[in-house]
């Protein structure tokens, strides 16, 4: 741990969504009667106060609906929370779909250009950098290809060839190496470890819970949006994957991985 | 690529908070608030919004046979309809200007904003993965439309002052068109943030607006003048904003007679009140989008 000022703080912070269809004939017919019927509402994110230090490669770990992607697009300012307040220190680089800014019709290179843009960078510094981002994906025979030609783990290279080149205090990803390849997937995991490396922060989701011991120093594990283990990620790992065992056959820690993905679909939506 | 001094020796973890090239050094509160951009922060949206203008503007004549030829040709087809319907159904009062060249100086400002309108209404919508998975300003979305759309006006209007030169009509009034043009970019500013921030919620306007835009070129004074019209009709015109625009540009373009002082006044409220209507939408409306639309 560090002796900075932490890089993301959250103060109770809770996000409430409204479930149920938002506008429906149904709905302007009983609020024409007088009669307002009320939406169900959901605590994606229920009162949650934590902080990240600069240099953490943080997990988060938690079941389909306990929040974590919730709590990611409030940290990248993609919504605001309902209460609460977050404080964030530097720049927010969020990868939390492959492919997502991406436009079907244009060429890779154009892609990397307009990804590059959204995300918040300069056009001049991505075509500084383009040659790096080619080589980092390497896709040099497809960069003149209009993307809807690329098969999804071409995508997600070249999503993350833009995102390792991206100078965020605060990298975020969301499940998003699960359709490239080993040797891809390793080259990313050992540009991550030198972002801690290099004092920047990364914020790591994913289901794979050996991925996540792996790579992450200290991990924080969500439920029904609430906050029920932070800390060293073996400690919190192990008491996951113990939660998630009972309804297992076996709980011995060998078998954590088949322990947590042996969720029983029903609970995971 | 981003090595700092401090980042060289000293042990990790333990390096003093300075700037680095990845850390502008600034603070961010995320926390509730009704609105969260104001007007002075879109000069530093314009590399994303002319980024994305680019992508709008390639995307749109992609897959497409003529591609960019569209850009002329649209033009072309609908003056051909403006003469086949409005010439031979009414007498049009033109001053001795020849109808073509009547039509044609209107035309630019209408095809612009139907294109504008039509584009910049469903911008959020087909930005949609942006908007959910990016924290891309909202704002630069529609505004890009605006500006993906300009060929749209600059060809015709380009074509009707050829032709108003050749007609020995141009003068010194065509300085006029400069407030002219400002005018245009209000009325359609105004009508993209205003339909874009409703579609996010209503998807209604997906339903109306085609008929809307049907309805306003029919209200719009493209193959006829305000002049022409009577009693309630005119004021139904006068009160489109894009009627003062549309006679403001005549005036400026062809140095046809005035237009009327009721016109601009008219037009130029709802012009006023759709720009500040449509801020205010999409402003308040802006820090909900990822979430309801």
């Amino acid at each position: 741990m560090s002796s900075e000022a932490p890089v993301i703080e959250a103060h109770e912070v809770t996000k409430v969504y409204r479930l149920g269809e938002h506008q429906s004939l149904q709905r302007t017919f009983a609020a024409l009667r007088g009669g307002r019927r009320e939406n169900h509402e959901l605590r994606a994110v229920d009162e949650l106060s934590f902080s990240i230090a600069p240099g953490e490669c943080f997990g988060i770990v938690g079941a389909n609906g306990s929040g974590k992607s919730t709590l990611l697009q409030l940290i990248s300012q993609i919504t605001l929370p309902t209460a609460g307040h977050l404080v964030i220190r530097g720049r927010v680089l969020p990868l939390l779909a492959v492919g997502s800014g991406f436009h079907p019709e244009l060429t890779g290179r154009e892609n990397v250009v307009l990804f590059g843009t959204v995300l918040g960078l300069q056009r001049r510094a991505i075509l500084k950098h383009m040659d790096a981002i080619i080589d980092y994906a390497d896709l040099v025979e497809y960069m003149d290809t209009p993307m809807k030609r690329y098969s999804s783990g071409m995508e997600a290279r070249l999503s993350f060839a833009v995102a390792m080149r991206f100078p965020a205090a605060i990298s975020i990803f969301d499940e998003v190496l699960a359709v490239t390849d080993d040797e891809f997937t390793n080259r990313c995991l050992s540009s991550l470890e030198g972002f801690t490396a290099e004092g920047r922060t990364v914020i790591f989701v994913s289901h794979d819970a050996s991925l996540v011991r792996r790579l992450c120093t200290r991990a924080m594990w969500l439920a029904h949006g609430r906050l029920i283990a932070i800390g060293d990620t073996a400690e919190v790992m192990d008491a996951y994957a113990a939660a998630h065992a009972t309804t297992a056959v076996t709980a011995a820690p060998a078998s954590v991985d088949t322990a947590v993905r042996s969720d029983p679909p029903s609970r995971s939506r | 690529m981003v090595q700092t001094d401090a980042a060289a020796g000293e042990p990790l973890g333990l390096k003093p908070a300075v700037a680095r090239s990845w850390d502008p050094g600034f603070e961010v509160l995320v926390q509730p608030v009704r609105s969260r951009i104001r007007l002075r922060d879109l000069p530093k949206m314009r590399g994303v919004i002319g980024v994305l203008a680019m992508r709008d503007f390639k995307a749109k004549f992609k897959q497409s046979a003529l591609g960019p030829v569209w850009i002329v040709l649209q033009p072309v087809l609908l003056l051909i309809a403006f003469l086949v319907g409005f010439h031979s159904v009414a007498a049009v009062g033109t001053e001795g200007v020849p109808f073509i060249a009547f039509v044609l100086t209107a035309l630019g400002a209408w095809t612009y904003f139907q294109s504008a309108l039509g584009m910049g209404a469903m911008s959020l919508l087909s930005n949609v993965q942006l908007l959910r998975r990016t924290a891309c300003p909202r704002v630069a979305f529609p505004i890009a439309t605006l500006i993906a759309n300009l060929p749209a006006m600059v060809v015709p209007l380009t074509a009707a002052l050829v032709v108003a030169a050749a007609l020995g009509r141009l003068s010194l009034r065509v300085l006029l068109l400069g407030p002219g043009l400002v005018w245009l970019a209000l009325v359609a500013a105004g009508s993209v943030s205003l339909a874009s921030a409703l579609t996010v919620r209503y998807r209604d306007l997906v339903a109306v607006l085609p008929i809307v835009l049907q309805m306003g070129m029919f209200v719009s004074p493209v193959g006829y003048t305000v002049a022409d019209l009577p009693g309630l009709a005119r004021t139904v015109v006068e009160i489109n904003p894009l009627s003062g625009v549309i006679e403001m540009w005549r005036w400026a373009i062809l140095s046809t007679a005035p237009p009327d002082a009721i016109t601009f006044i008219l037009s130029g409220a709802t012009t006023v009140v759709l720009v500040v209507g449509g801020w205010l939408v999409f402003t308040r409306s802006e820090p909900t989008m990822a979430d309801v639309v």
